[in-house]
């Protein structure tokens, strides 16, 4: 049982890392850590020692996560990609940067899978393990997630300039 | 051209690592013409990039203390179970996240009196540091004699750890006269010059405690007792280098010693 406590106690720092990305504010992910390492705590005998701890702690904290948002009303601001050039060049007065406000743009299920694969690490198996979702769905969540996050950080401008005189050079 | 198409989801597959060797290679082949492919995967790739730096200060910065107080009861119940391996690397950083979480609860209240080694360690850093022809008493070359002899007259198992990861090269040790006992100071120097010095001590008299951090003037130190050694590890370096250092310590000395359990 010990070592179960020493393996949850050693995710924590990413746990929350993981839940300040997702929710851009942090004594709102801070409380989400505190649940989900409370629940953790209540069901350490349906964790097997020798899995990964990782994946069974994510997987927690997406179902509180997935609970709060249903409770709450409290979503991102949704804004129609037609404003979204509008909304970008606000400048980050508040501290706020573009990453972080690009991430609140994408819908939460984007952001949980762009995260989860690229700020985490984890693999595309692992990630639909922890949502409950079947890979396929990893797959297009996250091209989506990330051609917005492109766009909202206007990565693609060159790319598509590049692309656009390829083609007329061809 | 002749190369295969590649569909948007197999370069996403590529930068994510999801790709087998062999499909990785035809991937590669395939793309190596198109600019506007490899464009795209670079952008990919610095996207995964840009999100791990931009919240990597969350895997160091102290805890808030409502979770530091949460992880030390997790890790207080296991702490005597610890083995050397990289779960006990990582409980470690946790503990030392902790620690600086106490101290930022501390830091409101009143700050917890210094125990009395560490004056003895920051005075002995203080005097030796700037020593430039005998920084110490016995060098690197004889780390096995160096090792045995403090540990004979220390009364307690102490081993000066490998920092060499860090960049840190250990130049010897010394033994230090300290409140009419025997302590141990081991140096190390970094390429471009800087020192740090492990200070140990034994004291029966101290339970365990986690680390705790202390400032004097330029230089800091990072101190803690476990199983009645007290360590402060000091050197004019920022707090969260000298954290890593401490962790990395502490990691290594927590190990049981081979042989002895």
């Amino acid at each position: 049982m010990t070592s179960r406590r020493e393996a949850v106690a050693a995710e924590i720092p990413r746990l929350r890392r993981y839940a300040r990305a997702l929710l851009g504010d942090s004594s709102e992910a801070d409380d989400l850590i505190q649940d989900t390492l409370e629940r953790a705590l209540a069901r350490l005998d349906q964790w097997r020692e020798g899995d990964n701890p990782r994946k069974w702690l994510f997987s927690i904290l997406h179902n509180l996560y997935v609970d709060a948002l249903r409770r709450t009303s409290r979503r991102p601001p949704h804004v129609g990609l037609d404003n979204l050039g509008v909304e970008h060049s606000a400048p980050a007065a508040d501290g706020v940067s573009d990453l972080d406000r690009a991430l609140t743009l994408l819908s939460d299920e984007q952001r949980e899978v762009v995260l989860l694969v690229g700020l985490e690490g984890l693999s595309y198996a692992e990630t639909a393990e922890v949502l409950a979702i079947p890979i396929g769905t990893v797959m297009s969540r996250l091209a989506r997630g990330r051609d917005r996050l492109r766009t909202l950080l206007d990565y693609g401008r060159d790319a598509d300039a590049e692309r656009a005189s390829l083609r007329r050079v061809r | 051209m002749s190369g295969r198409r590649v569909g948007e989801a197999e370069l996403h597959a590529y930068v994510d690592g999801e790709l087998t060797a062999s499909d990785r290679a035809e991937l590669e082949a395939a793309i190596a013409t198109r600019p506007e492919d490899l464009h795209l995967a670079r952008e990919i790739s610095d996207l995964n990039q840009r999100l791990v730096d931009h919240y990597a200060h969350l895997l160091v910065e102290p805890l808030p203390p409502r979770l530091g107080l949460l992880a030390q009861r997790l890790i207080r119940r296991s702490r005597r179970r610890w083995r050397w391996q990289p779960g006990a690397v990582a409980a470690a950083v946790l503990l030392a996240l902790v620690a600086a979480a106490a101290g930022y609860m501390a830091r409101g209240l009143q700050a917890p009196p210094e125990p009395a080694f560490l004056a003895s360690a920051l005075s002995a850093h203080r005097v030796f540091v700037p020593e430039v022809r005998h920084p110490v008493e016995v060098g690197a070359a004889e780390e096995t004699h160096l090792v045995q002899w403090l540990t004979r007259r220390v009364g307690a198992e102490v081993r000066a750890p490998d920092l060499a990861d860090q960049g840190w090269k250990l130049i010897g040790g010394r033994l230090l006269a300290d409140r009419g006992q025997a302590a141990a100071q081991f140096m190390y120097q970094d390429g471009g010059g800087r020192r740090l010095t492990l200070y140990l001590s034994k004291e029966p008299g101290l339970g365990d405690a986690a680390f705790r951090f202390a400032e004097r003037g330029d230089f800091g130190a990072f101190y803690w007792v476990d199983r009645s050694l007290a360590y402060a590890l000091a050197g004019r370096l920022d707090r969260n280098e000298l954290m890593q250092l401490a962790t990395s310590v502490y990691a290594q000395l927590g190990a049981p010693v081979s042989g002895r359990g």
